[in-house]
């Protein structure tokens, strides 16, 4: 059995303990399940017996109108496979677990989705947002956040007459 | 009775500095001399690429990923084009493919030239400086007969390249790989071999594997750190199952080895190129591909092995000519998570040190 036969098995049984479900997306594993169980499923996977998905890549997230998706692509510096694990959050209050337990090099990539997007991570040790500046309003990666028009944005002040 | 000690002092290194590579600042905090804590904070050159991604086409993106890791500008071109092409699923000539390659691997000596120049300016070596930057001018000049410009080449499109190098591009590209031998006799002996550049870099910073994993930390860092994992290998893009090359490792995990991984490496990226110098066969260099890029609605996630560690692009589509979200993964951006680990204990001469292997370029870290 090669490598990736393994790895969908893994990922089945897994899908199954969770109620989440495996696709496949040009050639790469996705596995989709509840925000609530995200921190179960990424334990599980990144302990695979035979194909262990323990290195976190990027970590995230996506806005798809009604919900978001934080999205997890993991590998393994010793192997070929390579899983997607996708959690649904809710738009309304996006909360899910932190990974900064399992990958402290999540603690960047979890800023940055909160920062972006707004998905609070419970359990960061330091959930601040990294790009932007701290009294900053909005998150701007979401589809509904307005971007001003360049006039609003210009700080060019208009001539007055004399001047 | 309590621990005498003296006040906490608290400093703000950059973003002004020229230590700090840009516009990178930490808040360091002193216990006399040694470091206890660093915060680093970045975003001063941020620019919402992943923002402007989503209201721009798939073709007009191409330029701002140039503007992300400025030194070695073609490889943020390819992963971007490689990842919209196999979303698209297109087919590249071969002769593109070995442009692409041999663009590639010079940005990757351009930017661990600059590395070599900017570590030896950290450690106040101007001689050296001067020296890398006199062999970089020579890829500069490659790039510039090609693309038109120097840094920001912008050279490669969706399904191919903007257009076919010039007649002189190759004899220039084979006295430049004929005189790189010397040139790094001359490094080794005016950097690598200097005492006082041992004496600062050897043992400090010590990174090791398992923390090294643990923080997602890629590329050049990771390898001096004993691990011998290179995309090119692991997951090989575009043509580079076919060369024949080896992935340089070190075991040292501190800041020597992480700078002399980097003279490996430009070893190894001129061996692909004369590989790929002999090889590159004639034909056109752009596929044919519509005017209009509409790729299928789905989603790709696509690497490349960067000087500075892992680019990634998620790219996620609709089926609009507009990409629905562009999530770039910049090596550099992850790896300064280290820092605050790696350098607690150490004095501020050697934090420049750290980070100074670190190579970060902070158009890759702000985005």
């Amino acid at each position: 059995m090669g490598n990736k036969e393994i790895l969908r098995q893994r990922a089945e049984e897994l899908a199954a303990k969770v109620n989440g479900e495996v696709e496949e997306q040009n050639g790469v594993l996705v596995l989709k399940v509840k925000g609530a169980y995200l921190s179960e499923t990424l334990s599980t996977a990144k302990s695979f017996p035979d194909v262990p998905c323990d290195f976190l890549h990027d970590l995230t997230a996506l806005d798809l109108k009604d919900h978001f998706e934080v999205v997890y692509q993991l590998s393994s510096l010793h192997g070929p496979q390579r899983l997607r694990v996708k959690g649904t959050v809710d738009r309304e209050h996006p909360v899910v677990n932190s990974v900064t337990r399992l990958w402290r090099g999540a603690n960047f990539l979890e800023r940055e989705a909160y920062d972006m997007f707004g998905i609070e991570f419970k359990g960061h040790p330091n959930l601040k947002r990294i790009y932007l500046w701290d009294d900053f309003e909005g998150y701007p990666l979401r589809k509904d956040y307005v971007t001003e028009s360049l006039e609003e944005r210009s700080v060019v002040l208009p001539l007055k007459k004399g001047e | 009775m309590g621990l005498e000690r003296t006040e906490e002092l608290s400093l703000n290194m950059g973003p002004q500095h020229p230590s700090m590579h840009g516009v990178f600042r930490m808040v360091v905090t002193f216990d006399g001399e040694v470091i206890t804590k660093i915060e680093p904070k970045v975003g001063y050159l941020h620019r919402g690429l992943e923002k402007l991604a989503e209201s721009r086409t798939y073709t007009q993106f191409i330029p701002y990923t140039d503007r992300l890791d400025y030194l070695s500008a073609p490889h943020n071109n390819m992963a971007y084009v490689q990842t919209v092409e196999k979303l698209m699923g297109v087919q590249l000539p071969e002769r593109a493919e070995y442009l692409r390659v041999i663009f590639a691997e010079l940005a990757r000596i351009a930017s661990h030239l600059v590395f070599i120049a900017s570590t030896a300016l950290d450690m106040a070596g101007w001689t050296a400086w001067t020296y890398c930057f006199r062999d970089r001018e020579r890829i500069l000049d490659l790039f510039e007969m090609s693309a038109g410009s120097r840094l920001t080449v912008n050279a490669m499109r969706i399904g191919g390249f903007s257009r076919d190098v010039p007649p002189e591009f190759w004899p220039a590209l084979k006295s430049f790989l004929d005189d790189l031998p010397d040139m790094m006799e001359e490094y080794f002996g005016i950097f690598y071999g200097n005492e006082i550049v041992m004496a600062r870099l050897k043992s400090v910073g010590i990174l090791p594997k398992e923390l090294a994993e643990n923080l997602s930390i890629t590329g050049p860092v990771l390898r001096a750190s004993g691990v011998q994992y290179d995309v090119r290998k692991a997951e090989p893009y575009g043509i580079y199952d076919r060369f024949d090359f080896e992935v340089p490792v070190r075991y040292g995990c501190d800041s020597y080895d992480r700078t002399l991984l980097r003279l490996d490496e430009i070893k190894e990226s001129a061996k692909i190129l004369r590989q790929a110098m002999r090889d590159i066969p004639e034909g056109p260099v752009t596929a044919k591909v519509s005017k209009i890029i509409k790729p299928p609605a789905g989603e790709v996630y696509h690497r490349v092995e960067n000087p500075k560690g892992e680019l990634g692009f998620y790219i996620v589509s609709d089926g609009s000519p507009k990409p629905a979200r562009v999530r770039i993964r910049s090596g550099t951006f992850i790896n300064i998570q280290m820092l605050p680990i790696v350098a607690l204990g150490w004095k501020i001469q050697d934090l420049i040190a750290i980070f100074a292997t670190l190579d970060a370029v902070l158009g890759e870290v702000d985005k």
